[in-house]
C-alpha cells in the first residue's frame, strides 16, 4: 500500500496499448474535427469572418485535445479498471498527487491565458474603426438600420439632393446593399424592443437598444467589410437574422445583405436606379404607392394578398378600401386611411392590442419618415384594395390631398401624379377659382364631402 | 490504523429483512418538519415539474419539426412555451431538486438529527406550490412570453399580465431558495459531529455549502431586479424605460448578476454528487479531496465576476474584454474537478451500477459543455454564435448533461436509503442508454445549426435547417421517452425492489450508517464518522463497514442489488 501511495496505481499492459490507440485516435480525430470547420460555418463573406474562423479553428484544436484526453481517460478507465464479477475488494487507497494537481491547474490556466490573448487580438483588429466607411461615389454616407417589430429597414442618407434641395434618402427596406471592399459601418436604432442584427456570413452581431427618443435614441454600431467568396455569382445574397427575442414575429424578422461585385456594379444596379426612382416617381399615384408601401415595414404586421404579405400581427389590409369609409363616423375613407398611417395612435382596430408605429411628420426614426406626397400615393394605392372602394375613385388626385390637408393641415404637392398638361390646366383652374372667390374654403370641403 | 471506530451504540439491533419502516404516503402530503419528508416532498414536486417542463420541450420540438408555424397558433404562443419551459426547468425543477437531495442527505451525512431550522425548512418548501400556481396561472390571462430572461422592454410595456404573475412567482421561488440556503449554511457549519472537521466533511456537503453561499449572495439581486420589473409593470416607474430616464441594460446587468451564479447553483450540487458516486462505486478515495472541495468555493467566487458575458452583443465594446478573461478563468477550477474525478476512477474497481453510469455520463457530456463554454467566452467567436442554437446546446450540455445526469445518479444512488429498496439495475442501464444517446443526438447537432445561422427562440426558421431539426426532434422524443423508464422503475422499485439494507454500496459516509430509511431521529445514537469520508481500501475502513453490517445486517450484497 505504501508503494501505491508513492507511485500511484499500477497500469496494466492492456491499458498501455489502449493509451497508444487513444493517442492515435485523438490525432486522427482532431484532424477530422478540423476538417468540419468550413462545413459547420457559413461562407466567409467578410474580412472579419476569416479571423473569427481562425480563432474557431484554434478553439476546435484545443477543445479537441481536451475532449480526447478526457473521453480517452474515461474510456480507458471503464475498460481497464472495471471490477471483475467476483472481485468485491476495494481499489488502492490513493489520495492524490500534489504535483499532478499543480500541473492540471497551471496548464489549463496557461491555455486560457493564451486563448484570451489571441481572442483579444482578433477582437481588437476587427473592432478598429476604419478610415473610410460607407464610401459611395466618393462620399462617406450614413447608413441607418432600423429594427421594428418585425422587420428591418435600411436607409441610405445620400449626398444627393432633389430639385427642392432636400437630401435624398434611399429606403431599401429589408435589404442592405453593399459591395466587396466597402467598409460598412451601420448605425442601428430600434423603434420598440431590443433586436439583434446578425449576419451569419459576416460573423457580426450587434443588439439594437431602446434609448430615449428625445435624445436621439441609443444608436449602436456594426462594422464589417465584405470580401469575395470564390465561386459565388454576384450580386451575392446573405441572410440577416434577428437574434434577440422581440415577440410574436421574431422568427420571421429577416432581411438580406446584397453584396455587389464592385462599386460600379453597386452604383449601376442599386444606387443610381434608386435615386432615379426617387427623383422620377411613377406618374400614377397608385403605381407609386405600390412601390412606396413596400419601403416601409407594413408587411411585418399586415396581410395583403396583392403583395404577398402574410403576417397576422395586425389587422388585414385586404379589402381595406371597402371598410375604411365606415370605420369612424364623419371621416371619409381617405381621411381614415391617412390618419391610420400618419397618426396611428388615433384608432385601434377592435381585437388587436398592439399599437402600430406612427409615420407622421413628427417621427424621430428615419425609417418612418413619410412625406405628404408618399402618404398620398400610399393612400391612393390602398384605395384600390377592395371591390367597391369607399374612396372617391373618380378623382383621387383631389380627394386624397384634400383629406390630408383636412386632417393634418399639410399641403400635398400632387404634380407627380399628373401629366404636365393636366397640371397646367389644374393650376390655371385654381388660379381662376381663387381669383373669383378669394376667401372661400367651402369649395374644397364641399368637394370632399361629395366624395365621402 | 489500529483503532476501529464502531459507528453505533449497542442498542442498534439487526433489522429484519422485510420490515422496512417507511413513513405513510400521507405524511408526504402534509406539513412536516422532518428533513427526510421535506426532501422527498421537494423531490416528488420537482420531478412533476420536470415532467411538465419536459412535455413542453416535446411540444417545442414538435413545432420545430417543420420550418413553418404549424403546431402553435402564433409565434407568441410558442414564445410562452419556451418561456415557461425554461422557468419551470430552472426554478421549479433543478434548483428545488437539489434542495431535495440536500435536505435528505446533508443532515444524514453530518450525523445530525435534522436541519438547523426545521420549521424554516418546511416553510421554504411550501412556498414552491403557490409560486408554481402563480406562474402557471399566467396561462389564464396572457402567459409570459419574453423568455425566462425577460428582457425589458419586451417584458414591460410589450407583455401582458402573465408577465406580472411570472415575476411574482419567481419572487416567491427566490425567497424559498434563500431560506433553504441559509438553513444549509447554518446546518453545515454547526451540526457536524465533533470528529468531523471541515476537511473531513463529505464533498456533497462542500458542494451544498458553496451552492448555498452563492444562493444567499446572488438571489437578493434577482429579487431586486424582479421588484424593479414589477414596479415598472404595475406602478408606472421607468427603471428600464429609456424615455423616462431608465436603462434596458440595467435589467440585464442585475438579472445576470444573479442568473450566471445560478448556473453554479444548479450544477455545483451535481458535482458534489459526482464526487460521492465516483468514489463509492469505484471503491477508491476521491483524488485530491481538498482541491475538489476548494474548487467548489473557487467556482462560487469567480462565478460572481463573469455575468456580463451574457451581454457580449449589447455591452459597451470596451467592457467586453474583462468579462471574457474572467469567464475563461472559471474553466480552471472546473478543470481541476474533471481531472480529479478521472484520477478518482483511475485504477479503481469500477462497479457499473446505474448511479455510476450516470456519473460517468456526466463526465463525458459535461466536458463538451465545458469546452463550448470556453469557446463562448472567446469574444470574437461568441459574437457569431451569441443567441443561437449553439448557446442552447451549450447550456443544455451543462444543465442536462451535467445537472440532470447528476440528479439521475443521485436518484439511483440514494433511492435505497430513501425507500429502503433497491432500484432495478437492468432498467437503470436501459434508462441510461436511452437518455445518453437521446441527449447526445438532440443537443450535439444544435451546435451546428447554431453556427450555420439559426437563432434561438424562433418558431419559424430557414428551410435549410429542416433536416437538422428533424434529427434533433426525433432524438428529443427518444430522450423524452427515456423518462418513462425511470418513472416506471421508481414506482416498481418502491413496492417490489429488493430490500436494500443499511449500506448497500458499502459506503463510508454517515448516511449509510443507519437503517434504510432512517428512523425519524436519523440515528439511534450519536454516530461516529469514519476518520475520512472516502478512505476505501484500508483495513480500518473494512472493519468499519463490517461493524455496520453487523449492526444492521447486510442487505443487497456488495452494491450489486437488484438482480
Amino acid at each position: 500500500m505504501e508503494n501505491s501511495r508513492s507511485r500511484g496505481p499500477s497500469i496494466s499492459p492492456a491499458a498501455v496499448v489502449v493509451a497508444a490507440v487513444f493517442l492515435l485516435v485523438s490525432v486522427i480525430g482532431i484532424n477530422w474535427f478540423t476538417s468540419f470547420v468550413p462545413v459547420v460555418l457559413p461562407e466567409q463573406a467578410s474580412a472579419e469572418s476569416k479571423s473569427v474562423d481562425e480563432l474557431f479553428y484554434i478553439l476546435v484544436i484545443i477543445g479537441g485535445v481536451v475532449f480526447f484526453l478526457i473521453q480517452g481517460m474515461l474510456l480507458i478507465s471503464v475498460i481497464a479498471f472495471r471490477a471483475r464479477p467476483d472481485d468485491h475488494s476495494d481499489g488502492p487507497t490513493y489520495h492524490g498527487n500534489p504535483l499532478l494537481e499543480i500541473i492540471w491547474t497551471i496548464i489549463p490556466a496557461l491555455v486560457v491565458v493564451f486563448l484570451a490573448v489571441i481572442s483579444f487580438n482578433i477582437w481588437n483588429q476587427n473592432s478598429q474603426p476604419k478610415a473610410s466607411v460607407n464610401m459611395i461615389d466618393g462620399h462617406s454616407i450614413t447608413i441607418n438600420v432600423t429594427g421594428a417589430r418585425y422587420a428591418w429597414t435600411h436607409t441610405y442618407v445620400t449626398e444627393r439632393f432633389d430639385p427642392n434641395g432636400t437630401q435624398i434618402i434611399i429606403n431599401s427596406g429589408a435589404d442592405l446593399h453593399t459591395y466587396i471592399g466597402q467598409n460598412v459601418d451601420l448605425t442601428l436604432q430600434t423603434q420598440d424592443v431590443i433586436h439583434s442584427y446578425w449576419v451569419p456570413a459576416m460573423r457580426v452581431k450587434q443588439d439594437l437598444l431602446p434609448g430615449d427618443p428625445m435624445q436621439g435614441g441609443r444608436p449602436t454600431a456594426l462594422r464589417f467589410t465584405p470580401v469575395r467568396v470564390e465561386g459565388r455569382p454576384y450580386p451575392a445574397e446573405y441572410p440577416i437574422v434577428c437574434a434577440e427575442l422581440c415577440g410574436d414575429g421574431h422568427g420571421r424578422m429577416r432581411g438580406t445583405v446584397i453584396v455587389y461585385e464592385d462599386e460600379s456594379q453597386f452604383l449601376e444596379q442599386f444606387y443610381e436606379p434608386a435615386i432615379h426612382a426617387i427623383l422620377n416617381p411613377p406618374a400614377d399615384p397608385v403605381l407609386r404607392g405600390e412601390v412606396e408601401i413596400q419601403n416601409y415595414i407594413c408587411n411585418s404586421c399586415h396581410i395583403l394578398d396583392s403583395l404577398g404579405w402574410t403576417s397576422t400581427t395586425g389587422p388585414t389590409l385586404n379589402g381595406i378600401a371597402d371598410r375604411a369609409g365606415e370605420r369612424v363616423p364623419g371621416q371619409s375613407a381617405e381621411e381614415y386611411i391617412a390618419t391610420s398611417i400618419w397618426n396611428s395612435g388615433a384608432f385601434r382596430v377592435p381585437g388587436y392590442d398592439q399599437q402600430m408605429a406612427a409615420f407622421g411628420p413628427d417621427v424621430m426614426e428615419t425609417a418612418n419618415i413619410m412625406s405628404p406626397e408618399q402618404l398620398y400615393s400610399i393612400v391612393a394605392y390602398l384605395c384600390t384594395q377592395g371591390e367597391a372602394s369607399d374612396c372617391d375613385m373618380e378623382n383621387p388626385g383631389r380627394a386624397i390631398p384634400n383629406a390630408i390637408t383636412t386632417v393634418f393641415g399639410y399641403d400635398v404637392d400632387i404634380t407627380f401624379g399628373m401629366e404636365a398638361e393636366e397640371v397646367a390646366e389644374e393650376e390655371v383652374a385654381e388660379i381662376e377659382e381663387s381669383a373669383e372667390t378669394p376667401a372661400e374654403d367651402g369649395e374644397e370641403s364641399e368637394g370632399s364631402d361629395d366624395s365621402a | 490504523m489500529a483503532t476501529i471506530a464502531v459507528p453505533l451504540g449497542a442498542e442498534a439491533e439487526g433489522q429484519e429483512a422485510d420490515a422496512i419502516k417507511r413513513p405513510a404516503l400521507s405524511e408526504y402530503l402534509r406539513w412536516s418538519v422532518d428533513h427526510k419528508i421535506i426532501g422527498v416532498q421537494y423531490g416528488i414536486s420537482s420531478f412533476l415539474f420536470f415532467i411538465i417542463g419536459g412535455a413542453m420541450a416535446m411540444l417545442i420540438r414538435l413545432e420545430l419539426w417543420s420550418p413553418d408555424l404549424d403546431l402553435m397558433v402564433s409565434g407568441a404562443a410558442y414564445n410562452s412555451l419556451f418561456t415557461i419551459h425554461g422557468t419551470i426547468m430552472i426554478f421549479l425543477f433543478i434548483i428545488p431538486m437539489w434542495a431535495a437531495f440536500g435536505n435528505f442527505v446533508v443532515p444524514l451525512q453530518l450525523g445530525a438529527k435534522d436541519m438547523a431550522f426545521p420549521w424554516l425548512n418546511a416553510f421554504a418548501f411550501w412556498l414552491i406550490p403557490p409560486a408554481a400556481v402563480v406562474v402557471l396561472l399566467g396561462y389564464f390571462v396572457s402567459p409570459a412570453e419574453a423568455g425566462w430572461t425577460s428582457y425589458p422592454p419586451l417584458s414591460t410595456i410589450f407583455s401582458g399580465d402573465g408577465q406580472t404573475l411570472w415575476a411574482l412567482g419567481a419572487h416567491l421561488l427566490g425567497i424559498s431558495s434563500i431560506m433553504g440556503s441559509i438553513n444549509f449554511i447554518v446546518t453545515i457549519f454547526n451540526m457536524r459531529p465533533p470528529e468531523m472537521t471541515i476537511w473531513r466533511m463529505p464533498l456533497l456537503c462542500w458542494a451544498v455549502l458553496a451552492t448555498s453561499i452563492i444562493a444567499v449572495m446572488a438571489t437578493p439581486f434577482l429579487a431586486g431586479a424582479l421588484t424593479l420589473l414589477l414596479l415598472d409593470r404595475v406602478a408606472g416607474t421607468t427603471f428600464f424605460d429609456a424615455a423616462g430616464g431608465g436603462d434596458v441594460l440595467l435589467w440585464q446587468n442585475i438579472f445576470w448578476f444573479y442568473s450566471h451564479p445560478a448556473v453554479y447553483i444548479m450544477v455545483l450540487p451535481g458535482m458534489g454528487v459526482l464526487s460521492e458516486v465516483l468514489s463509492i462505486h469505484s471503491r477508491k478515495p476521491v483524488f485530491g479531496y481538498r482541491m475538489v472541495g476548494l474548487s467548489s468555493m473557487g467556482i462560487a467566487f469567480v462565478g460572481f465576476t463573469v455575468w456580463a458575458h451574457h451581454m457580449f452583443t449589447s455591452l459597451q465594446p470596451e467592457l467586453r474584454i474583462p468579462f471574457m478573461i474572467t469567464t475563461m478563468i472559471i474553466a480552471v477550477p472546473t478543470g481541476i474537478k474533471m481531472f480529479s474525478w478521472l484520477g478518482t476512477i483511475w485504477g479503481g474497481k469500477i462497479r457499473f451500477t446505474s448511479a455510476m453510469l450516470f456519473a460517468l455520463g456526466f463526465l463525458s457530456l459535461f466536458v463538451i459543455g465545458g469546452i463550448t463554454g470556453v469557446m463562448l467566452a472567446a469574444l470574437p467567436f461568441d459574437i457569431h454564435v451569441h443567441d443561437t442554437y449553439f448557446v442552447v446546446s451549450h447550456f443544455h450540455f451543462v444543465l442536462f448533461g451535467g445537472s440532470v445526469f447528476a440528479i439521475y445518479a443521485a436518484l439511483y444512488h440514494w433511492f435505497p436509503k430513501i425507500t429502503g429498496r433497491m432500484m432495478n439495475e437492468r432498467l437503470g442501464v436501459i434508462h441510461f442508454v436511452f437518455t445518453y444517446l437521446g441527449f447526445l443526438f438532440t443537443f450535439f447537432p444544435m451546435h451546428i445549426v447554431g453556427m450555420l445561422g439559426m437563432p434561438r427562440r424562433v418558431a419559424v426558421y430557414d428551410a435549410r435547417f429542416t433536416d437538422w431539426n428533424q434529427l434533433i426532434s426525433f432524438s428529443a422524443f427518444v430522450l423524452g421517452f427515456s423518462t418513462f423508464i425511470v418513472i416506471f422503475n421508481v414506482i416498481r422499485s418502491y413496492y417490489r425492489g429488493p430490500i436494500a439494507g443499511a449500506n448497500p454500496w458499502r459506503a463510508l459516509t454517515l448516511e449509510w450508517q443507519t437503517t434504510s430509511p432512517p428512523p425519524p431521529t436519523n440515528f439511534v445514537d450519536d454516530p461516529i464518522p469514519f476518520e475520512e469520508p472516502y478512505g476505501y481500501g484500508t483495513a480500518a475502513s473494512a472493519a468499519y463497514l463490517e461493524a455496520v453490517d453487523e449492526a444492521f445486517g447486510s442487505g443487497a450484497p456488495d452494491g450489486r442489488g437488484g438482480h
